[in-house]
């Protein structure tokens, strides 16, 4: 009893709420594997309630020494992400449902959205081989800038807005999903640039952002909008920069070809345009480019009506001073003529042209999917009853650990749960 | 979120009845003599998070974000069943994170150990990363992973125009345009503005830091704290006591004339309270640039319940009262016996101690509870918990008396 006490005083606390705890597998079932990224791995699964709804799972990697997985302390990037995803709730903002913490993975639980506008621009490039409509794209740009309304005047901003990011439900509602890189600005104790030597991916970063910009704002988030607009008006990224690499110092080298690929199409920035910028780390390199005419018009022709085009130009303002708000964006005469944006962005869409349904695979981790002859049902009693049986003892946590961390998993938890032996509490 | 305090995870979630924290320590209380002893655990325990912050680099909100943090934890545990040291450190590290000022967790490791093992002799303090990033887990789970907290500072300095704008009662969410990243943005003519001397400001500041050592912050919303925090300053703070005693005299004649009036401020502008509220006002402003403001009125103006702040003064005064009876000496025993500055550092104690009544319960009482004692009382606590959990059959242990003689034999 001393020996607890001296060696593991918590050992109660735990046994108590790993017996409490509800699991991922007794509340969902994963239908299959959706991506994976940066920070985790993302699955469909259906809820076990009587809803029988659909949801995102995303299952943050856990943390391995070696084959075991550990405790090594929850990423920055997870618990903003989580954070922010508690205090807010917006139409077009993907809802978080619940958090799940369980065998040192942190699951997070999402509304599902079928669709995202990486996939539409697929979908149009690849499959319709033709343009997304003129009331489609204004009303994807419309619900875009009406979820960073509310993020920015929630004092919160993305970082990180870019197609991959940005979901679209079946019913035709943007999502913005992803706020690993987002953070509260509201009275920041340190400087934001203190925090991220890199934000926002290269091809969607704002000129300040590249010219090294110590201090930035919400507007980095506006020009990454355009940089979204100008792509589901074109199918490509409009500015495709190569990201020169962070040197062996983890220097942030300066990001010519990038800034190259924006000034051929918006021109060489002038003082005029921007008053602060001669004041930028890297505005002597900047010189050094050649100078360009501001094309933007020309590169507009084609793609997008006039008054689109004007809207594109504001929120590609080099001055982010200057650049359009999201709540001016969201006044610009284009969203007030011609076809409204309409609240199902596929609204005016023949069915045969709305995008397919989000492809699911099987995890090429093979540990990470339920087996696929048991199917859900099957599985479902599984867990059930390793459920049951997990609410009844309680283990010692080191001498499970060690065997579940080659494989923590969905699978796991159902089909590996009864290898281990686990011994009825003492707590004597 | 930041924008409004009314939808926030800690007004919808966070804030407790004193049923609830009667009920969070329905076990505990069976281990200690005196119930008293639980509200010195609060003092004690909010010192180790300071100290362990202060260690750790951690600003004033970080730490007082940790404090609510081991505040909320202990709303769902008890401290006989969990090893709150543990918890502390967790606190702090999590509290770091969601205040986007992190520290790596090896150094909250050994920070919390040179704490806790060498200061305190707490050696059960694991020295392995995992143990902590492992609580780390549960205590996020714990708070439901609501990690956002607001705090009295804000209210606090948004009334005094110190940082960004807004007006009250959204000051909570206090309106700082957030892309202004050049430094604080003070208000132009101070319209709106509660005009504190600096001493008096540092005062208010002083108290709200105090306020973490009780449970408050889990009882009431924070700027209902900041402004019970203002109040006592008014009276603690004795330059600006003087000035308001003074400009009271003068008013009072006028006042009781203007009473029925229509506001004799109402051209008035930059001394006038927020607008809003100009109609409660009885007093009359004074007219001149220069006179110092009226500040009772511009408190007495303010959209909030008045008797709910003088309740919570009240319990910030019943905490100094016991704070008092408090000696924050680690190391407490013949060989170090030293009078240290305890009272320097809460500038708010200095001055709201009744005297009188402070000495009159030591001589009740006798010595001041140290850290020592109540870290053996913990340690009591715990063994006895399990031992009861152990042996359910003899029932609930006559706490106290065996408290007793654990207590003396382990000192
Ligand atoms: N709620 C959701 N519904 C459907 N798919 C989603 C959802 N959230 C994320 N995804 C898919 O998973 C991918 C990665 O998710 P994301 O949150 O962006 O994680 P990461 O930080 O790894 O980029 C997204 O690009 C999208 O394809
Ligand atoms: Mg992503």
């Amino acid at each position: 009893m001393d020996n607890i006490l001296v060696t593991d005083p918590m050992r109660v606390y735990r046994a108590k709420r790993d017996a409490a705890r509800k699991r991922v597998t007794d509340k969902y079932s994963i239908l299959g594997f959706i991506s994976s990224g940066t920070y985790g791995r993302v699955y469909k699964a259906q809820s076990k309630d009587s809803d029988g709804r659909i949801h995102a799972i995303k299952k943050f990697k856990p943390d391995k020494e070696g084959d075991v997985i550990t405790y090594t302390g929850i990423s920055q990037s997870a618990i903003r992400e989580i954070a922010l995803n508690r205090e807010i709730s917006h139409e077009n903002i993907v809802a978080l449902k619940e958090v799940i913490l369980e065998d040192k993975s942190i699951y997070m639980v999402f509304e599902y959205a079928e669709h995202d506008f990486l996939q539409v621009i697929h979908h149009h490039s690849q499959t319709l081989r033709s343009s997304i409509t003129q009331p489609v794209l204004k009303s994807l740009t419309y619900q875009l800038l009406n979820g960073l309304l509310y993020l920015h005047d929630a004092h919160i901003i993305h970082r990180d807005l870019k197609p991959a990011n940005i979901l679209i439900t079946s019913s035709g509602v943007v999502k913005i999903g992803d706020l690993g890189l987002a953070r509260l600005i509201h009275q920041p104790l340190q400087p934001l640039h203190a925090g991220d030597k890199v934000v926002v991916t290269i091809w969607y970063r704002a000129p300040e952002l590249l010219l090294g910009a110590k201090h930035y704002n919400k507007a980095v988030d506006i020009w990454a909008v355009g940089c979204v607009m100008a792509e589901l008006a074109s199918l490509r990224p409009i500015f495709k920069g190569e990201e020169a690499k962070l040197d062996s110092k983890k220097n942030v080298p300066f990001q010519k070809d990038q800034l190259l690929k924006i000034i051929e199409i918006l021109g060489t920035p002038s003082e005029r345009d921007w008053a602060k910028i001669k004041d930028l780390p890297e505005y002597q390199n900047m010189r050094r480019l050649d100078p360009f005419a501001n094309r933007l018009a020309q590169w507009c022709q084609s793609r997008i009506q006039a008054s689109g085009a004007d809207l594109l130009s504001h929120l590609f303002a080099y001055d982010p001073d200057k650049r359009l708000t999201a709540a001016e964006a969201l006044q610009h005469k284009w969203f007030q003529e011609g076809q409204l944006p309409t609240r199902n962005a596929f609204e005016s869409l023949p069915s045969h042209q709305i995008p397919p349904h989000r492809r699911i695979t099987i995890d090429d981790a093979p540990s990470m999917m339920p087996m696929p002859a048991a199917g859900s049902q099957v599985q479902a009693q599984v867990s059930q009853v390793q459920a049951t049986a997990q609410a009844h003892l309680s283990h010692s946590h080191s001498n499970h650990s060690g065997k579940a961390g080659s494989a923590a998993s969905f699978a796991s938890i159902s089909a590996g749960g009864g290898t281990h032996t686990r011994k009825k509490a003492r707590l004597g | 979120m930041a924008t409004n305090f009314w939808s926030s995870s800690h007004y919808k979630r966070w804030l407790v009845d004193r049923a609830t924290l009667r009920q969070a320590r329905s076990d505990d209380i069976l281990y200690v003599d005196h119930p008293e002893h639980l509200g010195f655990l609060n003092i004690f325990f909010a010192n180790l998070i300071s100290k362990l912050g202060k260690k750790l680099q951690l600003r004033q909100r970080v730490i007082a974000t940790a404090t609510v943090f081991f505040r909320r934890f202990y709303v769902k545990n008890s401290y006989c069943e969990t090893d709150p040291f543990i918890v502390i450190a967790a606190c702090c590290y999590v509290a770091a994170k969601a205040e986007e000022s992190p520290v790596h967790i090896k150094t909250v490791v050994s920070e919390a150990r040179m704490l806790f093992v060498e200061e305190y002799g707490i050696k059960t303090f694991p020295s392995d990363n995992s143990k902590l990033a492992e609580m780390e887990f549960y205590l996020v789970d714990e708070l439901e992973c609501d990690l956002t907290v607001f705090h009295p500072y804000r209210t606090l300095m948004t009334l005094c125009g110190k940082e960004g704008g807004g007006s009250f009662p959204e000051a909570e969410a206090g309106e700082a345009d957030a892309d202004d990243f050049d430094g604080p943005r003070y208000w132009g003519t101070g319209e709106g503005k509660l005009e504190l001397q600096e001493g008096a400001l540092q005062m208010a500041w002083f108290i709200i830091n105090d306020t973490y050592r009780s449970e408050l912050c889990l009882l009431y919303p924070p700027h209902i704290i900041a402004i019970a925090a203002i109040y006592l300053t008014l009276v603690f703070h004795a330059p600006t006591r003087a000035a308001i005693q003074q400009a009271q005299a003068q008013a009072q004649p006028r006042a009781s004339t203007s009473n029925s009036n229509s506001h004799p401020h109402g051209s008035s502008q930059s001394h006038s309270p927020t607008r809003r509220s100009s109609r409660s006002m009885k007093k009359p402003l004074p007219q001149h640039q220069h006179q110092p403001q009226d500040i009772v009125g511009f408190m007495a103006g303010l959209n909030v319940s008045m008797p709910l702040v003088a309740t919570v003064a009240q319990e910030i005064i019943a905490l100094y009262a016991l704070w008092d009876r408090y000696s924050e000496e680690p190391n407490v025993g013949p060989a170090f016996v030293q009078k240290t500055t305890r009272k320097g550092r809460s500038a708010g104690k200095v001055q709201a101690q009744p005297p009188a009544q402070a000495t009159a319960q030591e001589g009740q009482e006798g010595a001041p509870v140290t850290p020592m004692f109540l870290v053996q009382l913990l340690l009591a606590m715990r063994e006895q918990r399990i031992e009861d959990m152990a042996h359910p059959a003899s029932g609930r242990p006559v706490a106290v008396n065996k408290m007793l003689e654990r207590t003396q034999a382990a000192g």
